[in-house]
């Protein structure tokens, strides 16, 4: 037994002092079953990052602008747009937090194939992330952030500054949304009493004070100016506080997901009154979650409407039949999908003929500058400052449950 | 005036879903010394479960006529919230009975956000808020410019029906004298012939019972509900269970009341207006416990080890 | 643990098996076909019998720990039984892992079985593995474990202290790079992670077993002083290391920022025994602080000062809202206490949102803020180079991070060890009884808070500058709870707890990205796990061990073995979904 077990020591200790003899073992690379047509990938990988919120209550809209974004990729791929190269995306989970955010940030920048980031969601989080991104020379193009000091500076009105030379956006900024929104509601409606009510966020807030501004400009009275929780489901509070100054609309600053609710309960309160939004409640949620009472609400939107656009309805199919039904591309899936074509065609240019590498950074971000396309969301182009040159906007109205376009236009200052 | 009374409407019905879910928290506290932080969480998952009884369980043709759907769903949320709660009895309280006391409390708070999670998960469509049906009669009752929403109202009689009727259960039947047995002293209890699992089991099944028709009848008043209504409203909950003193049913129920005029009338006439509407329940909630910390209805605190 | 129903011969025969059975396992092919995402790591489709040293990844981890569990079965080694359990519970790891993640990524098990006529039966044959080196422990009970001389000569002593801190060093730099950086290029890096994670989580429980842990604990409290320079040293040379990338920098910081805050509330919850359930909003006001006496453009104030000042600034202001907080403790206890904390820290949530008195940029938060200057004007995120190697940028960071862990390690410690600590644990154990001794339990409470809420506030400071944006949303309820997490998780009243808790916690998050979706309801089931199986924490202070091992922690010894707790060996629970 001792023997036995003596020699057996021996044994595996001899077997470990055997170095690694030189085997050549390669695996056949296989698995991409995807296409029929196989493009040219023999230049490598690059990474397309998406910081978004994947997790906690903005998870729905996070995850549309992920798959939108990997929409655009997938196509991209097919198409071999980007010559000698595939691209992959690398969503990363930013739970609406600053400092995740610039985690994330800080992940995708010290990957060198990293080419470009598709986000954020909140302005809240790119601050963090823009100087992250900018320290790297990484183009970052948001879907959806509105606040215009991201662009602008804090001084945006009277001494605009462009902040990052990396940043650039395909959604309006508040500030030509909301007196979109007011010029309508005041001079076209006729609202002259208004009760504006904001969720406390970047974008609600920035709203609700851009609308505010020009419709008092416009000579509507702003009977009050309340706040509601993001995460509330209860609004009695504030109606019961707004009803006895009888407003003849209220103005929301904020999302579907309070925004369909509130006018329920508005109208439940016996205020027949309209209720009127920015993009961020253009859902369809927005009239499941409101029922019949939302009939007659406002919004308004960026760009052309959908339906009238062939390539938005692309966008629209092609993400339908690709996405699971309960992953909706929610409120900024077309402006993220328009965001990543925008890098990758950009990307195509500076890769025509070019090999990847840290000293295209500065020509793809001039690239970027210089794109002009068609997107889901009408024309797609960036001004000096990085902000998108579509000005385009189209006031919706709820009929059945379902956004209409109402009429398209510009907003003249 | 019309603006106050309003507010008092709303501050009532509000108080009455809070006063629901406190009860459920003053008896677990009261028998275990339990702050039971999932218990918001049951009141969330019993609107969810009543809302899945709704869209997959009661067949179209009935789904419009409330005297058939109201009772289906209000049994189903009680139903789903109570055996919800049995298990994580079950499995995450009853092993940590003997427990230091920050044992439990944080398995209670890894309860609850596991619940919420799993709901945002698995539940169709939860990441957003989700419609309610309205299974009751809509519409206002209108005491001059004063609207009084038919749901709201039923909310509030149910709650005061179901408190009265816990109240004369817990101080006339054996079970209820079991369990007052246990809240004074678990030992003793058990010495005296009761069997403290089975207390502190029922307390926990009628407790979440009573979450559960409470988040029922908050859906079907509110029309709409979120994996978020099971956080905000559990810690007014708890306010008021610590406002109407531990351990009293009725104090609870007051306390509740308390709660929710104090939100809507806080947010109507004192500075901040309602964005600091919360802020001042906190600050009830801090006063409270400092001056007097039995609660407006509480027994002096008993030292608790 | 003295279930012995297999006789001897045949579980040493099983143990024997499994350990050669992991070894083939790690050479078997592990899937049948390459997955659609791509290839699984290791070239996992192949056998590698003819190549046993080309083997990579886990199953290079696999066949080592193999080799390992057959060594030790059939040498004799101490504590023979509890060793091979351990590297039992590593194999059976490393295969679940691979074995769940192939199967859902593969689309059935298909992928690890047979398939196409191809078989790959690697996973199922570490399962076996693993569960036939367990099984084989039971044949006799479970040996004591072994007992090493602590009174070496001394600089054999720290020679061994050396050698661990550095083992240590090497796995910590080993535990961050594990898998690789995640992302769409690397999509295995969870399941890799894991793995690793089983394979570590094995070793170590050899040797625990082996009672090396136990000794090397002995030895560090035996100098302390020596341990604690070594230690330091340890963690200056992380960035050198190949953990020394610019994002485990920035997360490592990160990670510091909060593992002082832990430490801060490990004052109030673990040596007074206050639950604070608000407690990040002093990290809040410390850092709404800094930001708005940064300069930075966005602040209304528009005052710069220099960051030494800014941070008394900081610990003064939490300390006194510290103190303000703890007031209500002269007349509240227990339960009540928290929530009252939870109310405090909900009111600063709600002000901090609705941007109170224009100092906190509401939902706009404090963007901007200028990153700290070392006195030569580098700013700290940039990349610097020393001892002629190009370090990441954030290390400047990292290094400050240290510095300021050491120095709140050392304040806990000292205020552990003084007069107000013990009046702090006499409280904590028995209120009125501390009373009855003259304590005077108010001051001695809202000492505790004013405590804990300074050095919040100085963590606070300093991530206000790290982050360079300051806003409501990283100190909401959550975070609390993450804070509180953490310091349970490690052990109250334990500093070493308090700093790997908070690694923990925040290290398995960012290297399970892929399952961002799943964070939480795993976060949420872990606390429960560990409330219900190890509520004293992974490294439990040693008083406290007593008390919160519970009333049937059988066969205690008293002060004079203070390290002998009847203590299992437990490999790190993979949380496999």
């Amino acid at each position: 037994m001792r023997k036995k077990v003596a020699t057996a020591a021996v044994l595996a200790a001899g077997a470990l002092l055997i170095t690694s003899c030189s085997t050549n073992k390669s695996e056949t690379p296989g698995g991409n079953a995807a296409g029929g047509n196989q493009c040219d990938t023999s230049k490598g990988t690059l990474t397309v990052g998406v910081i978004a919120p994947l997790s906690g209550e903005l998870t729905a809209l996070g995850v549309g602008i992920r798959n939108s974004a990997q929409l655009a990729v997938d196509q991209a791929n097919e198409k071999c747009t980007v010559k000698g190269y595939k691209l992959v995306l690398d969503p990363q989970d930013d739970e609406k937090n600053p400092q995740k955010a610039g985690q994330a940030a800080t992940k995708l920048s010290s990957d060198p194939n990293t080419v470009g980031v598709i986000g954020t969601l909140n302005s809240s989080t790119s601050q963090t992330v823009q100087p992250i991104l900018s320290g790297k020379k990484i183009v970052q193009i948001s879907p959806a952030n509105t606040s215009p000091t991201l662009t602008r500076g804090e001084d945006y009105k009277n001494a605009p500054k462009r902040q990052f030379d990396t940043y650039f956006r395909v959604c309006t900024t508040d500030d030509s949304q909301g007196p979109f929104a007011a010029n309508y509601l005041v001079q076209k409606a006729g609202k002259k009493k208004i009760a504006v009510i904001a969720d406390g966020k970047t974008y609600g807030e920035g709203l609700a004070n851009e609308f505010e501004a020009k419709a008092k400009a416009n000579g509507a009275t702003i009977v009050a100016r309340e706040k509601v929780g993001e995460k509330d489901t209860d609004f009695s509070g504030v109606i019961g506080k707004i009803k006895p100054l009888a407003p003849e609309a209220v103005y929301y600053g904020g999302e579907y997901g309070a925004a369909g609710p509130l006018s329920k309960q508005i109208k439940e309160a016996g205020l027949n009154i309209p209720l009127m939004g920015g993009d961020g409640i253009v859902d369809d949620t927005y009239g499941k979650l409101g029922g019949a009472a939302t009939q007659g609400d406002l919004a308004t939107s960026v760009g052309a409407p959908a339906d009238k656009l062939p390539e938005a309805k692309a966008f629209i199919d092609a993400y339908n039949a690709k996405f699971p039904k309960d992953q909706g591309y929610s409120a900024y899936g077309s402006m993220s999908y328009d965001a990543t074509n925008a890098l990758i065609g950009a990307l195509a240019t500076t890769l025509a003929n070019a090999d990847w590498s840290d000293s295209q950074r500065e020509t793809l971000i001039k690239n970027v500058q210089s794109y002009k396309q068609k997107g889901a969301n009408g024309d797609i182009a960036f001004d000096q400052y990085g902000d998108s040159t579509n000005k385009l906007l189209t006031v919706y109205q709820v009929n059945n449950g379902k956004f209409e376009p109402v009429e398209t236009g510009k907003l003249d200052s | 005036m019309t603006t106050l009374l309003q507010q008092l409407v709303y501050g009532l019905i509000l108080g009455g879903t809070v006063g629901l879910i406190a009860l459920g928290y003053t008896m677990v506290y009261g028998i275990v010394q339990l702050i039971n932080f999932a218990h918001g969480e049951i009141f969330m998952v019993g609107a969810f479960g009543a809302l899945a009884t709704f869209t997959w369980v009661i067949p179209e043709g009935v789904k419009g006529t409330w005297y058939i759907t109201l009772p289906l769903m209000v049994i189903a949320g009680a139903v789903v919230s109570m055996v919800l709660a049995l298990i994580i009895e079950r499995l995450a309280y009853k092993p940590l009975r003997n427990a230091p006391r920050l044992a439990p409390l944080i398995t209670a708070l890894g309860v609850s956000v596991a619940l919420k999670e799993a709901v945002r998960l698995w539940y169709p469509g939860a990441t957003a808020p989700l419609p309610f049906p309205k299974a009751f009669l809509a519409g206002n009752i209108d005491i001059g410019p004063v609207v009084f929403p038919k749901t709201g109202l039923l909310l509030i009689v149910v709650t005061i029906v179901l408190t009265t009727l816990l109240q004369i259960y817990i101080n006339k039947s054996r079970m209820g004298r079991a369990m007052r047995a246990t809240a004074q002293d678990p030992d003793v209890a058990r010495l005296m012939g009761i069997n403290p699992d089975r207390t502190i089991v029922l307390t926990f099944a009628i407790g979440a019972v009573l979450a559960g028709v409470a988040g029922v009848l908050y859906g079907i008043h509110l029309t709409n509900i979120s994996i978020d209504i099971g956080f905000q409203n559990g810690i007014f909950a708890f306010t008021a269970a610590v406002l109407g003193g531990i351990g009293s049913i009725r104090g609870a129920v007051i306390g509740g009341f308390i709660i929710g005029l104090v939100k809507t009338i806080a947010g109507q006439y004192l500075p901040g207006g309602t964005q600091y509407d919360y802020v001042w329940i906190f600050v009830v909630l801090i006063a409270v416990l400092v001056f007097r910390p039995q609660g407006l209805f509480g027994e002096t605190e008993r030292v608790r080890a | 643990m003295t279930k012995t129903f297999l006789s001897p011969p045949i579980a040493r025969i099983l143990g024997i098996a499994g350990a050669v059975l992991a070894i083939v396992a790690a050479m078997l092919p592990w899937t049948t076909f390459v997955l659609n995402k791509g290839a699984w790591p290791d070239k996992a489709t192949l056998q590698f019998f003819d190549a046993p040293f080309a083997l990579t990844g886990f199953r290079w981890e696999l066949f080592l720990v193999g080799i390992v569990a057959l060594v030790c079965s059939v040498v004799k080694v101490p504590a023979q039984r509890r060793v091979l359990r351990g590297l039992g519970f590593g194999v059976a790891a490393i295969g679940l892992v691979n074995f769940l993640f192939i199967t859902a990524e593969g689309g059935g098990l298909g992928a690890v079985t047979a398939a196409d006529g191809a078989s790959a039966f690697g996973s199922v044959a570490a399962l076996v593995a693993g569960g036939l080196l367990i099984l084989g422990t039971f044949g006799q009970p479970l040996e004591e474990i072994p007992r090493w001389k602590t009174n070496l000569p001394t600089p054999v002593e720290y020679l061994g202290l050396l050698v661990s801190f550095a083992v240590l060093l090497y796995v910590v730099s080993l535990t961050l790079t594990a898998g690789g950086q995640g992302g769409a290029a690397n999509p295995y890096s969870g399941p890799m992670f894991l793995s690793f994670l089983g394979f570590g989580g094995g070793l170590m429980a050899a040797a625990a077993g082996l009672g090396i842990l136990r000794w090397i604990s002995k030895l560090s409290e035996k100098h302390r002083a020596f341990s604690i320079i070594v230690l330091l040293l340890c963690a200056f040379l992380l960035p050198f290391t190949n953990a020394g990338t610019e994002y485990w920098m920035t997360v490592a910081a990160n990670i510091g920022v909060y593992a002082a805050t832990a430490i801060g509330l490990n004052i109030v919850v673990g040596l007074a025994g206050l639950l604070d359930l608000g407690y990040v909003a002093f990290l809040g006001i410390g850092a709404f602080v800094a930001a708005n006496l940064s300069g930075a453009a966005a602040s209304s104030l528009g005052i710069h000062l220099p960051f030494y000042l800014v941070v008394i600034i900081s610990a003064a202001i939490a300390g006194i809202f510290g103190a303000v907080v703890g007031s209500p403790t002269l007349r509240v206890r227990g339960d009540y206490l928290a929530i009252v904390t939870l109310a405090f820290g909900e009111i600063f949530q709600i002000a901090a949102r609705n941007n109170i008195g224009g100092l906190t940029g509401g939902s706009n938060s404090i963007p901007n803020i200028p990153p700290l200057q070392w006195f030569d004007g580098t700013a700290y995120n940039e990349s610097i180079t020393l001892f002629g190697t190009p370090l990441p940028s954030g290390v400047l960071y990292y290094f400050l991070i240290v510095v300021l862990i050491a120095a709140v390690m050392a304040v806990f410690a000292n205020l552990k060890n003084s007069r107000m600590g013990r009046a702090w644990i006499a409280i904590r154990e028995d209120e009125d009884a501390a009373r009855a001794m003259g304590i005077k339990t108010g001051k001695a409470k809202i000492l505790a808070f004013l405590c804990g809420a300074v050095l919040a506030g100085i963590a606070g400071a300093v991530f206000a500058h790290k982050t360079s944006t300051v806003g409501y949303e990283s100190f909401l309820f959550m975070e609390s709870v993450t804070l509180l997490a953490a310091v349970i998780l490690g052990g109250m009243g334990s500093i070493p707890g308090a700093v790997l808790g908070a690694s923990l916690l925040f290290v398995l998050p960012e290297k399970l990205r892929a399952f961002s979706d799943y964070r939480l309801l795993i976060f949420g089931l872990a606390l429960i796990l560990i409330m219900r199986f190890r509520p004293q924490g992974l490294i439990p202070d040693r008083h406290r061990r007593a008390e919160l091992a519970g009333e049937d922690a059988e066969g205690h010894t008293l002060a004079e073995t203070p390290g002998d707790e009847p203590e299992q060996p437990r490999p790190q629970e993979v949380p496999a979904r």
